[in-house]
């Protein structure tokens, strides 16, 4: 009775586990990605092969964000061919490490929605924190201070520009040598500013980056007399 | 002494607990307890639209999308073109007002993605996430 | 038969070979999501079945609950105790999988922490039925033969 009851079990998983095969097959279901800083796209290639003795219809391909654009050369894909879904990651303004997922629906059997992951690393060349300063009406015009850290890049310089010429800038260095501080004080007050500051780091020398901070003062704010 | 299957059983599962207190005290501080971490505060529908003026509405989802629909006097802030767009949601924002940041449909990250750098590299408070996304909007709007 | 040859014959060594090597999973799959709790909360959270707050608490136990159940195992201490455990927390995974897929949910499984990921479904149910065997036949012979020669 024990041994008849370990067949029948050991039976049921090995029948459970043929029946469920799919005919397409993924060479890769996860791309790592990594752009260098001058890139605006990341591109990955998931190739398959149909496996089965049916064609396989791809029926949808879908990517989790407005940012991922998946091809498909055609959509039918006929036992022993191949193909592949090539897909571009728009990096924009995007940093760090981002996990973008692909999801493609097929006819095969059993039916299941495949996900294939792309994960790009952005290279940081500087993190600035925070990109945001703001003096309400009835704060006191102080210095504020945005850290600015550098990736592993050879930065050993950073220009600031305010687009607005009552805010005042000076760069300091850091805590350490891959660190700066911009001392940000605004000089006027009854007007409000909206004003950006432009950062710009010394490297890559032949195709500079940008970044940005940005500085709000609300009016009425009272100046308080710069530092002697 | 053999003990009962009950008791082992127990005991197993009364051990078990020993060590893995001792993890949670270690990661007491984790904000992941009560919210998925990197989760922004959700918020309905109803409850954004009860804010009134007070709510600044923000669309992350691509140029295109919003330029074919969006929530009225709802501001564009996408990451492919987050440093141009930022600087006006900036003007825009005041300490007292609600951020509410909408993408399309649940599993779209774009909305959470945006809240999460609102909060943490610009440091504002207030920042939710609409529940449901545009499609909720645009089936409330039917 | 020798009292000897009753104790450490045929039976004993499939008892300790299976042990050794289910416990071992076992320990195996615990220390992997113990490191990372949260991101086994995560993914005990993808499969869309207990709200988060109940998740991340299970996130904490489960894999501290597997490494005792492997020991366990390995050591023969316990050990009833530990086969019907280790046999209920496969139950789990696999009611779990198997709901995943009628949701069509995709998952990665998150047994066997990110190791997992490059396993298909379908060998990670064979595994898992595999296991299930392994500790039914374990549960079978789990009883030391009685000596050959009793006094």
């Amino acid at each position: 009775m024990k041994r008849n009851t370990i067949l029948a079990l050991l039976g049921l998983f090995g029948l459970f586990a043929g029946t469920a095969h799919a005919a397409l097959v993924w060479e890769k279901s996860e791309v790592e990605l990594n752009p260098s800083l001058s890139d605006k796209t990341a591109v990955a290639h998931f190739k398959y092969k149909n496996t089965g003795e049916q064609p396989v219809k791809i029926t949808s391909v879908h990517s989790s964000c407005g940012c991922t654009t998946a091809a498909l050369a055609k959509d039918e894909v006929e036992p022993n061919e191949s193909g592949e879904i090539t897909a571009t990651f728009n990096i924009g303004d995007r940093s760090g490490v981002q996990n973008k997922t692909i999801t493609v629906m097929t006819d095969d059997q059993p039916a299941q929605a495949k996900v294939l992951r792309l994960k790009a690393t952005i290279p940081q060349l500087i993190t600035v924190a925070p990109i945001f300063v703001y003096w309400s009406e009835k704060d006191k015009l102080e210095l504020k201070t945005i850290t600015v850290d550098v990736g592993d890049f050879p930065v050993t310089k950073l220009t600031v520009t305010p687009t607005d010429k009552s805010i005042e800038t000076e760069v300091k260095p850091g805590a350490n040598k891959k660190q700066f501080l911009i001392v940000v004080r605004p000089t006027e007050s009854g007007r409000p500013i909206n004003a950006s500051l432009k950062i710009e780091p010394d490297y890559p020398k032949d195709a500079p980056k940008l970044f940005y901070a940005n500085v709000r003062v609300d009016s009425r704010a009272t100046a308080t007399p710069p530092p002697q | 002494m053999r003990l009962s299957l009950v008791r082992q059983l127990l005991l197993l599962l009364g051990l078990a607990f020993l060590p893995a207190i001792g993890q949670a005290i270690y990661y007491r501080d984790a904000p992941s307890w009560q919210q998925r971490p990197g989760d922004s505060a959700p918020v309905t529908l109803a409850q954004a639209k009860a804010w009134g003026s007070a709510a600044l509405w923000l669309d992350a989802r691509s140029e295109e999308q919003f330029t074919r629909g969006h929530v009225p006097g709802a501001m564009l802030l996408n990451e492919d073109d987050w440093h141009s767009l930022l600087p006006p949601v900036l003007g825009a924002w005041s300490p007292e007002r609600k951020l509410v940041v909408y993408c399309s449909r649940q599993t779209c990250d774009a909305s959470h993605v945006v809240a999460e750098r609102l909060r943490k590299e610009a440091g504002l408070p207030n920042v939710y996430v609409l529940e449901g996304g545009w499609e909720e909007w645009e089936a409330a709007a039917k | 038969m020798t009292s000897k040859q009753a104790r450490f014959g045929g039976r004993f060594f499939v008892r300790l070979i299976l042990a050794i090597a289910v416990g071992g999973v076992f320990l195996y799959a615990g220390a992997l999501k113990v490191r990372d709790p949260l991101r086994f909360a995560s993914d005990i959270d993808h499969y869309q079945m207990i709200p988060w707050t109940v998740a991340v608490r299970f996130a904490f136990y489960l894999p501290w609950l597997e490494i005792l159940c492997g020991l366990s195992l390995v050591f023969q201490r316990l050990f009833a105790g530990a086969i019907v455990l280790a046999g209920g927390l496969m139950l789990v995974f696999l009611v779990a999988t198997a709901w995943a897929r009628l949701h069509g949910i995709d998952i990665t499984c998150g047994c066997f922490g990110t190791a997992s990921s490059n396993l298909s479904l379908t060998w990670h149910l064979v595994l898992d039925g595999g296991i299930l065997a392994a500790l039914l036949v374990l549960w079978l012979i789990r009883e030391p033969m009685p000596a050959a020669n009793p006094a």
